[in-house]
């Protein structure tokens, strides 16, 4: 209790409004896909799983390393799920055919889940240089993946446009191009090393030596998207959800 | 057709589309008939004249006067008999005289034709028949009435008239008919018995070879009618039924966009095509899946009203079919 404390006492308000934020697109998500077609169940969950991911900010064991990076392998795994959903509702529109079951999409989830927790337990614990590549791989597979399912989204909304529908994908391509904005901005901080990780634990660690200072700019720009595009993200992604509901009703 | 007179009925008003001519032909031939048959149809009448089981003539007539005989006369009742169904047969037992004198008076030499009785002398025609000891038949005749004079070497074998059944032996209604204005004789004349036997048609005329062939015929016209038919009803169930498939893509298109023609395309092929929709299971599993997709792209209100004018509009078009 008291190192949780300790863990609150130290959030920020961005962490904290973050953290509920995402709670509630994930809540409305996982809601939309009870009693929705098997398709939505892939996305649904998908974008639940980035409540998960994002969870680590409160999470009063996160000073476990490889909890800490299971909650990244969560966030990949998200992603992942959700850009499944997508391609399989294309695939519905192009050739109209569904098949699989709730279930399905349940267990394989927990299942990858389960097998990469298992990775992580056999295992060396991962160092903090470790921890930060993961997140960087989370952020690369989350900045190709948003491309891809833009241009999915904009193939299911030419297919589907006439349809009550079809506004709902505006939405979600929205939500792409924000989280595109979010991970793209932590991966070109982590590419140039001018992220937090860098600054404070590896550069302490090693002699390596970033130039940061010769890029303000560019460091506090990239900072500031990362932070409110995050945020932008969550509101759309329960906002979306809301609105698809709203449709589908 | 002329009136015959009807001697001794062995069978009437039998269904002569219920009866095989070889069969029947065969019984009378074996039998030794003597007599007459006729099949009687609607628009004509076949006469079929047997001497002590032999066919001596056949005379096939229409009521608008068109005769055939022999070979052709044959061809055409067999036609009749496998065709129709309304014909009727009549076998009457004549003696043989009487017999030749039928054959005369349908198939005989014709000495007179609608020649008009008082440009005769009838007195010196009757004296003729009788010295030339002629065999045959003297028909008079108004345009209402008539009546035939049988004659055996000569001799009268009896008469006949219109409203009787069988020879008499009173020449009073002849005389009768022969006094009224604008009376015509014909006057035909025959071989003799024995002469006549010596004809026999059903040694000519295979009749159970016509009879095969006019059934192969008649079973193949039967069978092309039977694939018309079937043709032209798989046809309209195929139009039916290319009407209910525009009809459930205007439904689906309506609440789903233009991406519900392809779901109903889609889902009818896998059904084998709208036919599909014929059979119960068929339709529910098409309505499920249509359901199933629709699930993706409207909500649930839309879903019910949709599926509901979707079931309705199958049910009508099952009630069509």
């Amino acid at each position: 209790m008291e190192k949780f404390i300790e863990i609150f006492a130290q959030l920020n308000a961005y962490d904290i409004i973050q953290v509920v934020l995402w709670g509630l697109a994930g809540a409305m998500s996982f809601y939309f896909s009870i009693g929705n077609a098997r398709v939505w169940t892939s996305i649904s969950l998908g974008f639940f799983l980035i409540f998960l991911s994002q969870a680590y900010s409160i999470n009063p064991w996160v000073h476990y390393y490889k909890l800490s990076a299971f909650h990244y392998i969560i966030g990949t795994v998200a992603i992942m799920v959700i850009t499944h959903g997508f391609l399989e509702y294309y695939v519905f529109c192009r050739t109209f055919e569904i098949s699989g079951k709730k279930v399905v999409v349940y267990m394989t989830t927990l299942l990858i889940l389960a097998i990469s927790g298992i990775f992580l337990l056999i295992n060396p614990t991962p160092s903090p240089n470790t921890i930060r590549n993961i997140k960087m791989v989370e952020n690369a597979i989350w900045v190709f993946l948003s491309v891809m399912n833009i241009e999915l989204i904009r193939k299911i909304y030419v297919a589907i446009k006439d349809s009550t529908i079809s506004r709902g994908f505006i939405a979600f391509g929205i939500v792409f191009f924000c989280i595109f904005l979010w991970k793209g901005s932590e991966l070109y901080l982590q590419i140039f090393q001018w992220d937090m990780d860098w600054q404070y634990i590896i550069a302490m660690m090693t002699d390596e030596v970033s130039d940061i200072d010769k890029y303000p700019a560019r460091v506090q720009f990239s900072q500031m998207i990362s932070q409110y595009a995050g945020l932008v993200t969550s509101v759309s992604v329960g906002g979306t959800f809301f609105y698809m509901y709203r449709l589908l009703k | 057709m002329f009136l015959l007179p009807k001697g001794n009925p062995l069978f009437e008003n039998l269904a002569a589309g219920k009866l095989k001519l070889p069969e029947v032909m065969s019984k009378l031939s074996t039998g030794g008939f003597t007599g007459y048959a006729s099949f009687i149809f609607q628009a004509s009448t076949t006469i079929l004249v047997f001497e002590t089981g032999k066919l001596v003539s056949v005379l096939y007539e229409e009521t608008n006067g068109n005769r055939e005989t022999g070979f052709d006369a044959m061809s055409i009742l067999v036609e009749l008999m496998v065709t129709s169904a309304s014909g009727t047969l009549n076998v009457y037992k004549l003696s043989k005289d009487l017999t030749m004198c039928i054959h005369a008076l349908l198939q005989g030499e014709i000495l007179y034709k609608a020649q008009e009785l008082k440009l005769i002398d009838i007195k010196t025609l009757l004296d003729k028949i009788k010295s030339d000891q002629m065999n045959g038949c003297l028909r008079i005749y108004t345009s209402e009435h008539s009546a035939m004079i049988f004659y055996k070497d000569g001799n009268p074998l009896g008469f006949f008239h219109d409203g009787s059944h069988d020879i008499e032996t009173s020449s009073s209604e002849s005389q009768k008919i022969a006094g009224l204005p604008g009376a015509k004789i014909d006057l035909f004349s025959t071989q003799g018995v024995e002469e006549l036997m010596g004809i026999d048609l059903l040694e000519v005329i295979n009749i159970q070879k016509i009879w095969d062939a006019a059934c192969a015929v008649h079973q193949s016209e039967i069978n092309k009618t039977s694939k018309d038919r079937e043709e032209r009803e798989k046809k309209a169930v195929q139009l039916q039924l290319g009407e209910l498939e525009e009809q459930l893509k205007v439904i689906v298109t309506e609440y789903l966009g233009k991406i519900g023609r392809g779901i109903v395309e889609k889902e009818l092929t896998e059904q084998g095509n709208s036919a599909g929709l014929q059979n119960d299971a068929g339709s529910v599993k098409f309505l499920t899946s249509i359901e199933r997709s629709a699930k993706l792209l409207i909500g649930a209100t839309n879903i019910k009203a949709m599926m509901e004018r979707l079931s309705a509009v199958i049910t009508a078009a099952k009630s069509d079919i």
